[in-house]
C-alpha cells in the first residue's frame, strides 16, 4: 500500500463521520429544537403566518429531505442565509475569517513557541525545584475560567491602566495590532497551562526511554540527547496536537472577539447564539467539525511520514 | 597475569526515596583485567545493574549519587569526573551493552544513523563517507547479513537478536578497552543467546577488551566468565575465578543459587537431582536485617550472623576465594 | 552452551520478591505520601461538606437577603462585598458551592454512564456493534466540544437541567474510548474466560468481573469530567445558557462584566477564587490519582 491509496482510504472514513455530524445536526436543529417561528415572529403570529414561514423555510419538507439539505451544504458551503442580518452566511463567514485569524495565528504560533520551549526546559530539568514549580504554576493557571482572565485583564490592563485599547479593530497590517495585541497576550496566559502540562509530559515520556539511556552510554551530551533523541520522538505527539489546533484557528476565540469587538468568526457565532440564528450555528457547527475531520486526516498522513514504525507496509 | 584496566574500590551508591535513603550498592569492590570476562551476579534488586550504570557516570540523579567508594580506569578516578570528560569516555574507552533490545535503539533513526553518531562523537577526524563505511563494517562484523542494505533500516524492521547484535556494533565501533553488558541476553531466545554470547566471546579475543557481564543466570556466567562475583542486597558476598566458585561454592547463597538451576547430566541426558529453590524472601533494603543479610533465609544461620559480631566482610578463604559468611561451606 | 541459562532463577526470583500491595492500597499509600494531594483531599471534601450544608438549608440559607446597599465595598459586616441588589457576595459564593458541586456530579454521572456503557459494550462484543459505537463517538468529537455544548444548551433552553445535560451529554467521549479499550484487553483474560466457564452471563460478566477490573480509569476520568464542568458552566452562564434561579460561580463571573468598569472587583474576584481553589485541588488530585493507580506509569 502506497501513500496515496492510503490518503484515499482515510478519506474515504471521513464519509461516514461526516455523514454522521450532519445527521447530529439535523437532529439537534431540525427535529428536537423548538420551532423557529416562536422565534422569528412573535408570540402572536397566526396560523397562517407560521404556514407561510415554514414553507420559506422548507420546513414543511420531509425529514429526509431536510437532512440531505444540511448534507449538500456541507459540500457546497452554500449555507443559505442568516435570519438576523439576511446576509448570504458564506460571505460572513469569508468576512469573519480574516479578523479572526488577525488574533488566532499569532496567538497559535506564540503560545506553542513558548510552551513547547518551557516543556524542553523543565523536562531537561526535571524533578528539580524550576520542574516543580513550572508544574504547579501552570495547572494553577489553567484551574481559573478563560472568562476571568478575559474579564480581568481587560479591565485591568485596559481599562485600568490603559496600557491597550479596550475594544475595537482596524482592517489592515498594522492597523489591527494595537487591538488584538491584548486578546492575543491573554489567550497566551489561558492556554499556556494546558499546553505546557501536555508538551511537558509528552517530552517526559521519551525522557525516560531505554534509547535514551543508550544515547547517553554512546557519549552524547544533555542537550543532544534532548534536542535530537528526544525531541525527534516527542515530534509525533506534538505534532498531533498543534495540528489539531488548526481548525479553531479559523473557528477564532468565542469569548474574546465579542468582549473586544472583534469581527471575527468567534463574534459571529456568540450573535447568532443571542438571536437565536439557526442557520449561522448550523454552518460554523458544520464548518468547524469539516475542518477538524480534515486536519485529523492530515495528521494521519503525517505520522505516517514522520514516524518510521508507521511507515506502509 | 592480565593488565588491569579497571578497579572498583569500596563503591557506595546511594538513593534519596520518599520512604528514607536506601544504599543500593554497598561497599562493592572488584577488578576488570584486559581481555578477562568478570561476572556479576545477583537477583533484581541485588545492585548489579546500578554498579554498571555508576561506572558509566550514568546513575540517575536525582535520586542517585555515588556516595563514596572509588572506580579507577586504568588508574584515572571516574567519580566526579567533569561530565564533558566524562562523555569521552562513553562509548568510546568503556561502552555499555543493555537488556532491552527491543527498546534500547531510537526508533526514528536508521542504525546506520545510530551507529555513525557514535563514531561521529568520538573520531571527529572522519568523513562523513568513512563513517557510512565504518557502520557497514561494524554491522558485517557482527555478523548481521547484507550490512549495506540493514544500515539505511529502521529498528523496528529488525529482529530482537539483530538489534542486540546492532547494539553491540554501537558499543564496539570505538574499539572500546571495556564493554558492560548488563543482561545482554535475557530478553532474548535461547537459540539467540547463544548466538550473541559466542559473538561477545569472538570479539573480546579480536578486541582483546575486558567485558564486565551483568546477568542473573548462572548458566551464561559459567559459559563466558573468568571470574565472577555474587551480588545480594548490594553487597558482594562471594567471588572467585569462575572455576572454583562453581566446583566450590563457599557462601550459602551462592549454592542456594545453584541448586536452584536445573542441571542435566550430559551421558544420561537425566535430571541429576530435585530443584531446590531457597526459602524466604530479599529484605527490603529499606530494612536490613542487623548482621547479615541473608540470615532470615540461610540454612545454616547462627547467633552470629543476627548481628552480635557486626556484619561479615568479605575475606579470602582459599587464594583470592572471597565470601562474606561467618559460617561459609566446605 | 549448557541448557541451563533459560530457566535459571525465575523460581526464586519470583517468590523472594515481595507480596505485590493490591493496586488500591498502593494508591491510598501513594496519595497519603503525597503532601499536595492530601490537602487537595481535605479541600474537596470541604468543598462537599459546605454543598450539603448549603443543600439542607443549614448554610447561606439567606443568600438572597439584602445586607447592605448595593455594591457596598468588601468590609468586616460583608467581607466579600454586597452585588446590585444588595445581597451578601459571601453567601452566594457559598451558595455557588452547592450548584458548582451539583453540576461536577451530575455531568461527571451522566458522562460516566453514557460513556461506560457504550465504551464496555463496544470493547466486549466488539463486530459491528463496536464498529457503529466507534463512529458514533468519532462523529460526536468531530463536533468541537464547545460548539456542540453550546448548540445542545441552546435548543434545550435556559435551566439548571439545561446545564446538567448538556454538559453530560458533551463529557464522555473520551472516557467511552478508553473504557472500550480497557474492555477488549481484559475480556480475553483468563479471568474472563473463568466467568464463562461457570455460566456467567454477558451482563454478569461486563459488570460483575470486568468494571470492578478498570474502576480506576473510571474514578480518574470522574474527577477530570467534574472539574472540567464546573469550568464550562461558566461559558454557559456567559451566553445566558445558564443556571437559573440561584447563584452559580459561573453568573456571578459574567455578572460582574458589567460591575468592573464601576470597579466592583468583588464578585469577579470571590467566584474566581471559589471555583479556582476546587478546580486545582481537583487537578491535583486526577495526577495523584493518575500517577497511583494507572499501573502503566506506576515505577517512573
Amino acid at each position: 500500500m502506497n501513500l496515496y491509496s492510503y490518503i484515499f482510504r482515510r478519506l474515504l472514513y471521513v464519509v461516514p463521520v461526516l455523514l454522521g455530524v450532519c445527521l447530529i445536526i439535523f437532529v439537534i436543529f431540525n427535529v428536537v429544537a423548538p420551532d423557529p417561528a416562536f422565534i422569528l415572529l412573535g408570540r402572536h403570529a397566526t396560523i397562517e403566518q407560521i404556514a407561510t414561514l415554514h414553507r420559506e423555510l422548507g420546513m414543511d419538507r420531509p425529514f429526509i429531505v431536510q437532512y440531505i439539505d444540511i448534507v449538500k451544504s456541507a459540500f457546497t458551503f452554500d449555507f443559505g442565509y442568516s435570519w438576523s442580518s439576511k446576509q448570504q452566511i458564506w460571505e460572513m463567514i469569508k468576512a469573519g475569517a480574516g479578523p479572526s485569524l488577525t488574533i488566532t495565528l499569532p496567538l497559535f504560533i506564540l503560545s506553542n513557541v513558548l510552551s513547547i520551549s518551557i516543556a524542553l526546559l523543565v523536562a531537561f530539568y526535571r524533578g528539580k525545584l524550576i520542574d516543580k514549580v513550572v508544574l504547579l504554576v501552570s495547572i494553577a493557571m489553567m484551574s481559573i475560567p478563560s472568562l476571568a482572565y478575559i474579564l480581568f485583564g481587560q479591565w485591568f490592563f485596559a481599562a485600568y491602566l490603559g496600557w491597550f485599547e479596550i475594544a475595537g479593530y482596524e482592517p489592515g497590517f498594522p492597523n489591527f495590532i494595537p487591538y488584538t495585541l491584548l486578546p492575543v497576550l491573554l489567550y497566551v496566559a489561558i492556554s499556556w497551562g494546558p499546553e505546557t502540562r501536555f508538551y511537558r509530559s509528552v517530552i517526559l515520556d521519551e525522557v525516560y526511554q531505554d534509547y535514551v539511556r543508550t544515547a547517553r552510554a554512546k557519549g552524547v551530551s544533555e542537550l543532544s540527547v534532548m534536542f535530537k533523541h528526544v525531541l525527534k520522538n516527542a515530534m509525533i505527539p506534538i505534532l498531533t496536537q498543534i495540528i489539531l489546533q488548526i481548525p479553531f484557528l479559523i473557528l477564532g476565540l468565542l469569548l474574546a472577539e465579542s468582549f473586544f469587538s472583534i469581527p471575527g468568526l468567534g463574534g459571529i457565532i456568540i450573535k447568532a447564539i443571542n438571536t437565536s440564528d439557526f442557520p449561522v450555528i448550523k454552518a460554523m457547527t458544520i464548518l468547524s467539525a469539516i475542518g477538524f475531520i480534515l486536519f485529523g486526516v492530515i495528521t494521519d498522513v503525517l505520522y505516517t511520514v514522520v514516524d518510521p514504525r508507521m511507515r506502509l507496509k | 597475569m592480565a593488565e588491569k584496566i579497571l578497579e572498583v574500590k569500596d563503591l557506595v551508591v546511594e538513593f534519596k526515596t520518599d520512604r528514607g535513603t536506601i544504599k543500593a550498592v554497598n561497599g562493592v569492590n572488584f577488578d576488570v583485567f584486559k581481555g578477562k570476562t568478570v561476572g556479576i551476579v545477583g537477583e533484581s534488586g541485588s545492585g548489579k545493574s546500578v554498579s554498571a550504570l555508576a561506572i558509566m557516570g550514568l546513575i540517575p540523579s536525582p535520586p542517585g549519587r555515588v556516595a563514596s567508594g572509588q572506580i579507577l580506569f586504568n588508574g584515572k578516578s571516574l567519580v566526579n569526573m567533569e561530565p564533558s570528560e566524562m562523555r569521552k569516555i562513553r562509548g568510546n574507552k568503556i561502552a555499555m551493552i543493555f537488556q532491552e533490545p527491543m527498546t534500547s535503539l531510537n526508533p526514528v533513526f536508521t542504525i546506520g544513523n545510530q551507529i555513525e553518531e557514535v563514531i561521529e562523537l568520538h573520531q571527529p577526524q572522519l568523513s562523513k563517507k568513512e563513517r557510512t563505511a565504518k557502520a557497514v563494517d561494524m554491522l558485517r562484523l557482527v555478523g548481521i547479513p547484507s550490512p549495506e542494505s540493514r544500515v539505511n533500516e529502521y529498528p523496528h524492521q529488525l529482529s530482537g537478536g539483530m538489534r542486540q547484535r546492532v547494539m553491540i556494533a554501537i558499543a564496539l565501533s570505538c574499539e572500546p578497552d571495556i564493554l558492560i553488558a548488563d543482561e545482554p541476553t535475557t530478553a532474548l531466545d535461547v537459540t539467540i543467546q547463544a548466538q550473541i554470547l559466542e559473538l561477545m566471546k569472538k570479539l573480546q579475543k579480536e578486541l582483546g577488551m575486558g567485558i564486565i557481564l551483568i546477568t542473573h543466570d548462572l548458566g551464561v556466567v559459567a559459559e563466558t566468565c573468568d571470574s565472577v562475583a555474587v551480588m545480594y542486597c548490594g553487597q558482594i558476598v562471594e567471588a572467585a575465578d569462575v572455576k572454583t566458585l562453581f566446583n566450590h561454592p563457599r557462601h550459602p547463597y551462592t549454592k542456594g543459587l545453584m541448586n536452584s538451576i536445573p542441571s542435566f547430566d550430559s551421558t544420561s541426558g537425566r535430571k541429576k537431582e530435585r530443584l531446590q529453590t531457597i526459602e524466604g524472601m530479599v529484605p527490603s533494603l529499606f530494612d536490613l536485617p542487623k548482621g547479615c543479610n541473608f540470615q532470615d533465609r540461610c540454612s545454616k544461620v547462627t547467633e552470629q550472623c543476627r548481628g552480635s559480631h557486626g556484619e561479615p566482610t568479605l575475606r579470602d578463604l582459599d587464594s583470592g576465594h572471597l565470601a562474606a559468611c561467618f559460617n561459609p561451606l566446605n | 552452551m549448557t541448557t541451563a541459562t533459560s530457566e535459571t532463577l525465575t523460581l526464586n526470583k519470583s517468590e523472594t520478591k515481595k507480596a505485590p500491595k493490591s493496586l488500591w492500597r498502593h494508591a491510598f499509600h501513594t496519595i497519603v505520601s503525597d503532601k499536595l494531594a492530601c490537602v487537595s483531599l481535605v479541600i474537596v471534601a470541604v468543598y462537599f461538606l459546605v454543598a450539603i450544608l448549603t443543600f439542607l438549608g443549614v448554610l447561606a440559607a439567606d443568600w438572597n437577603v439584602e445586607v447592605g446597599s448595593a455594591y457596598a465595598a468588601p468590609s468586616m459586616d460583608n467581607i466579600f462585598g454586597t452585588d446590585f441588589l444588595g445581597r451578601s457576595v459571601f453567601l452566594k459564593t457559598i451558595k455557588g458551592t452547592e450548584t458548582a458541586v451539583a453540576i461536577g456530579l451530575a455531568t461527571a454521572a451522566i458522562a460516566l454512564i453514557i460513556g461506560t456503557t457504550l465504551g464496555a459494550v463496544a470493547g466486549y462484543f466488539g463486530g459491528i456493534v463496536d464498529e457503529v459505537i466507534v463512529w458514533f463517538y468519532t462523529t460526536f468529537s468531530a463536533i468541537p466540544f464547545i460548539m456542540l455544548l453550546v448548540s445542545i444548551a441552546f435548543i434545550m433552553g435556559k435551566g439548571t437541567s439545561t446545564v446538567f445535560i448538556s454538559l453530560g451529554i458533551t463529557s464522555w467521549v473520551g472516557l467511552c474510548r478508553v473504557v472500550r479499550g480497557e474492555v477488549m484487553k481484559h475480556k480475553d483474560r483468563e479471568y474472563t474466560h473463568a466467568a464463562t466457564a461457570i455460566g456467567a452471563g454477558h451482563t454478569r460478566k461486563i459488570f460483575k468481573h470486568i468494571l470492578p477490573n478498570i474502576s480506576h480509569v473510571l474514578i480518574i476520568n470522574f474527577s477530570l469530567t467534574f472539574e472540567s464542568a464546573i469550568k464550562a458552566e461558566v461559558i454557559l452562564s456567559y451566553l445566558g445558557l445558564g443556571v437559573q434561579g440561584r447563584p452559580s460561580w459561573g453568573t456571578m463571573i459574567d455578572d460582574s462584566k458589567l460591575e468592573l468598569a464601576r470597579g466592583v472587583w468583588w464578585q469577579l474576584g470571590a467566584a474566581t477564587f471559589a471555583m479556582f481553589v476546587i478546580v486545582l485541588a481537583f487537578n491535583i488530585l486526577g495526577d495523584a490519582l493518575r500517577d497511583a493507580l494507572d499501573p502503566k506509569l506506576k515505577g517512573k
